[in-house]
């Protein structure tokens, strides 16, 4: 570090050691499988404006397209959900009380929220393929 | 990796000392006082600016209040013809419009600005001038507004100023410019209020707050400020698309130039959605606040809220389509919608049964604010149920624009959010006055409002079932609603009738009653660790917090503070200080100095206030000088008021902790405000790149054939300029930071020509084909998205040059430059945008053609 007001409080941590929280890795986990639902649903909101705009009334192709597109994005939480567990020390509980003040502690809150949103995105995604499967055309 | 923050490691405080305890009382009470006089308007505190945004959002409250009950009179008898049928539309119109956005939106931002930095034992927030900046566009903006009705041109289109009604000047008049202009400067102030709170609770939690400790009320602050950053900027961008279309005629709603109205429709919901949870959650985290008080127990499941929290602020943005179920989009998307609106109700129940659980395994306190809430609670619970039902298409379709749709969004709205608040009002009145509220007085008012309530809007679920459509001004005898409409009324009056006993119940001046008890109703939270009779600045000294509930479970604590043996116990140099910290596990970073009374932000918002209320009466030049005025008195706040180069690069914090007096890069906290902002910014222009492939969805001749595309050539010589006069920028920040003062200033005030000279290359591109915006929906959004390229480089040629003149003036230098470094954040933002412009308009073009 070049300049003295660059640097972080030596008691803290290294010298000149910011916290990041890319780096970390820690919170994005957060909201990662959230927005695999968001990207989900806009891409399954488009695929069948598009298809039904420019294509033609049969939803048979898009309902393949948006089911594909599901078990892509559950695998990917699939593996969001391993990582909250084995990384972070996440855990399925209902009484929680991860109140530990260290970084284990909050480690292990973030992974078990987490491990709930991945849960709760799921459940979402499949809410979103439902349609699909009930509708025959546009 | 890092070090923890051990208690044991931090040396035990000095013995306490009467004379020196007393010298740092009245040093910090002259660093934190309010100014005397009439010349309180100029504080910035957020003591004094939550109070007023509060009470001032009450004030529309009322106002809306007194329009909902004129309504209500109007159809308390078939045949009435009191009102009449113009002035009835812009009562409806104008109640919808003050209820949403000057009450319930800037209700959150007040109560969160009052209370959220005691929450997290701060003594204010990260930017308390633009706390001030915010109420004074908010008022300002609301007066407009509102008192349009007393001129008689109120806007009367509804609240979601439907397009083409809107977009029309046959049918909609003035109105229309007043909603979307004031609502539009309206919004800044919620967004600036969402930066805020967001750096606010992300760097200002008391050292040792980690993330899994810290209190409900924060997380749903954060997640809710996150929500205006994403919901709020669609429709900005729509009002934008709206009143060009009002005010130059250019083709954007206008079905036989190429325009789409479904589009406004698509752009509002997008906004309004989210605005409903907007609404909602921070007011049942009020619930989630003063349960575990009276429950005497920690939330159950607290984990489990903050899941619901995020789950419901995800899902909550893809029901948009819910309240366009009968427009006639494809059945397989609004079984999308209809699908997620179900979803939703999953993550809103959790956080209901959580707050069932926690008071199913505790003696929950009878109290006044618990009434409120159990209240709230039984309202909402009957509006998400019928909310599930109107998320189903068929049945929608049944009730869609019947009362029975009004009936059910006031059970949402008031059990979801006035009722909470309501709670929240008599449970943090001890807090914010440090006297008692009359507790009968309050009971009364409840009841008289639950009861009133229920007679107002449960007849209304029948009204809407028998037929009766919304924003009727009147009906006829052989309607059949008669009677069900009378009771509506009553109901109404008697639930204004208990609103009005609470309001002065909290307005009753209690000068000479006694103080409360310090924490009077034994609470675990920060916040009651406030000194009775309260002081200026809040904490004596912040604390080290390693529990979720410090009052409960760190004893001693409140002690502590109050003897000054925690951080910043003193303002030695005379500063307002904060100590920021970091994101994951609030470990100590720097010290940050904000700023104190200032008349500067007054100005800035009274001239601000101004551009937009004239624009309404397109008194351009008059507009355009206020505009510059606006510029003159942010610079001047801007130039005197932050990134001050400290005395001292570091200072004792207490307790053997020294921090830096500076911070730049991602570090400071106006980093992150202006990375929070320009993602607010890119979800305004994604707003306008939905529009493009709206359009390209819905129409055959969008983009057009290849001779009416703008010019290749231009287009990409402009996107050279743009790339060109950004690395310029950033060759600036390296620049300075190795020492070379000049060159930095060379470079910083050199991009702007080159930036304007790409900007002139993208218009000339589209001057040269003939592009008019007034003739077709692909010109005009063409021009809008070069518009919006200029309205980004204005603010960045004024910042260019500001940053420059900080360098020459070597307040912006080689060792603090976070100026610098926070303009290049805009710039790399600002390179952002100009590549997706450059893709939609010579990319997407060309490669829809070779298809």
């Amino acid at each position: 570090m070049r300049y003295e007001s660059d640097k972080q409080p030596s008691r803290f941590g290294p010298p000149g050691y910011a916290p990041r929280v890319i780096d970390q890795g820690s919170v994005w986990i957060m909201v990662a499988a959230p927005t695999l639902w968001a990207l989900h649903f806009v891409a399954s909101y488009v695929v069948a404006a598009v298809w039904c705009a420019r294509i033609g009334p049969s939803l048979t192709e898009p309902r393949w397209i948006i089911a594909g597109m599901a078990v892509v994005c559950v695998a990917l939480i699939v593996w969001l959900a391993t990582q909250a567990v084995r990384r972070y020390g996440g855990v399925f509980v209902i009484f929680e009380e991860i109140t530990e003040s260290s970084e284990r502690g909050r480690d292990k809150f973030i992974g078990h929220v987490s491990l709930l949103l991945c849960i709760l995105s799921g459940v979402a995604i499949a809410f979103t393929v439902i349609p699909g499967f009930v509708f025959g055309s546009c | 990796m890092t070090q923890e923050i051990d208690l044991s490691k931090l040396p035990p405080p000095a013995p306490y000392d009467e004379a020196r305890d007393k010298a740092q009382r009245s040093r910090l009470a002259k660093a934190w006082q309010g100014p005397p006089g009439w010349k309180i308007v100029s504080a910035v505190n957020n003591s004094f600016i939550g109070k007023w945004y509060l009470l001032t959002s009450f004030a529309f409250f009322v106002f809306a209040g007194i329009l909902a009950l004129m309504i209500r009179v109007q159809l308390a008898a078939p045949n009435n013809d009191l009102f009449g049928q113009q002035l009835y539309n812009q009562l409806f119109t104008l109640h919808g419009t003050a209820m949403m956005f000057l009450f319930a939106v800037p209700i959150f931002e007040a109560v969160a600005i009052l209370v959220l930095p005691e929450i997290l034992g701060a003594r204010d927030l990260p930017f308390p001038r633009l706390s001030a900046f915010g109420y004074w566009c908010f008022l300002i903006g609301g007066v407009f507004v509102c008192g349009s009705i007393l001129f008689g041109v109120a806007p009367d289109g509804g609240w979601f100023m439907y397009t083409p009604l809107s977009s029309n000047e046959e049918y909609s008049g003035l109105g229309a410019d007043i909603w979307l202009l004031g609502l539009s400067f309206i919004e800044v102030s919620s967004i600036a209020a969402a930066v805020e709170l967001i750096v606010g609770v992300l760097k200002c939690r008391p050292p040792g707050m980690r993330l899994n400790l810290m209190p409900l009320y924060c997380w749903y602050v954060l997640v809710v400020a996150g929500m205006i950053l994403f919901a709020f900027p669609p429709l900005i961008a729509g009002d934008l698309l709206l009143e060009m279309e009002r005010a130059f005629g250019w083709a954007f709603f206008d079905v036989d130039r190429g325009g789409d109205p479904l589009l406004w429709q698509h752009l509002f919901w997008i906004f309004g959605h989210p605005e409903v949870y907007i609404i909602f959650l921070p007011s049942i985290a009020l619930i989630a606040t003063m349960l575990p008080t009276f429950a005497g127990r920690p939330m159950v499941g607290h984990s489990w809220i903050v899941l619901s929290a995020i789950g419901v602020a995800f899902l909550s943005f893809g029901l948009w389509v819910h309240h366009m179920f009968t427009t006639g989009l494809p059945e397989i998307s609004l079984g999308f919608f209809s699908a997620a609106s179900e979803a939703v109700a999953v993550p809103t129940g959790i956080q209901i049964f959580c707050f069932i659980a926690t008071m199913l395994v505790s003696k929950v306190r009878p109290s006044v604010p618990m009434l409120f809430a159990g209240g709230a609670l039984a309202i909402f619970v009957f509006g998400g149920l019928t909310g599930v039902m109107v998320a189903l298409v068929p049945f929608d379709w049944q009730a869609h624009d019947s009362y029975f749709v009004v009936a059910h969004l006031h059970y949402t709205l008031i059990g979801g959010m006035l009722f909470p608040l309501m709670a929240g009002v008599c449970y943090w009145y001890p807090f914010v006055t440090q006297k008692a509220m009359n507790a009968r007085a309050s009971r009364w008012a409840f009841w008289l409002m639950f009861g009133g309530f229920n007679l107002a809007f449960l007849p209304m679920h029948w009204t809407g079932i028998m037929g009766m459509p919304r924003r009727v001004w009147t009906y006829d005898l052989t309607d059949g609603w008669a009677v069900l409409n009378m009771v509506s009324t009553v109901g109404a009056f008697v639930f204004a009738t208990g609103f009005a006993v609470l309001a002065i119940n909290v307005l009753w001046p209690r000068g000479k009653a006694p103080f409360v008890a310090r924490n009077l109703w034994n609470a675990g939270t920060m916040e009651w660790a406030a000194e009775v009779p309260g002081k200026p600045w809040g904490v004596r000294s912040i604390p080290y917090i390693h529990t979720r509930y410090p009052l409960w479970e760190q004893p001693g604590l409140v002690d502590g503070i109050d003897r000054g043996e925690w951080f910043l116990p003193d303002a030695a140099e005379g500063k307002r200080e904060l100590i920021v910290t970091d994101i994951l596990d609030a470990r100590p970073l720097h010290v940050q100095r904000v700023g104190g009374p200032t008349f500067l932000t007054l100005g800035s918002a009274f001239c601000l206030g101004a551009v937009f209320i004239l624009a309404t009466y397109h008194l351009w030049a008059l507009a355009l000088a206020f505009g510059a005025g606006f510029v003159g008195f942010t610079l001047w706040w801007l130039w005197t008021g932050t990134s001050e180069i400290p005395e001292r690069p570091h200072k004792d914090a207490g307790r053997g902790l020294t921090l830096p007096t500076y911070a730049q890069g991602n570090r400071s906290p106006g980093w992150w405000a202006v990375f929070i902002t320009m993602t607010g910014d890119m979800t305004a222009f994604m707003g306008l790149v939905f529009s493009y492939f709206f359009y390209w969805t819905a129409l055959p001749d969008f983009p057009p054939a290849a001779s009416q595309l703008p010019a290749f050539g231009g287009l990409l010589a402009g996107l050279a300029a743009l790339i060109a006069a950004w690395l310029m920028t950033v060759a600036a920040r390296s620049l300075l930071g190795q020492g070379a003062r000049r060159a930095a200033m060379a470079l910083l005030v050199g991009s702007v020509p080159v930036a304007a000279a790409g900007l002139g290359g993208w218009a000339w591109a589209a001057w040269a084909v003939g592009l008019d915006p007034t003739s077709h929906s692909f010109d005009a959004m063409v021009w809008m998205l070069i518009l919006w390229m200029g309205l980004h480089l204005i603010p960045n040629a004024i910042m260019q040059i500001y940053v420059a003149a900080r360098i020459w003036a070597d307040i912006c230098n080689p060792e603090y430059r976070a100026d610098l470094m926070n303009l290049t954040l805009f710039g790399h933002f600002l390179a952002l945008t100009a590549i997706v412009i450059f893709a939609l308009l010579a990319v997407f073009p060309l490669m829809m053609g070779a298809a």
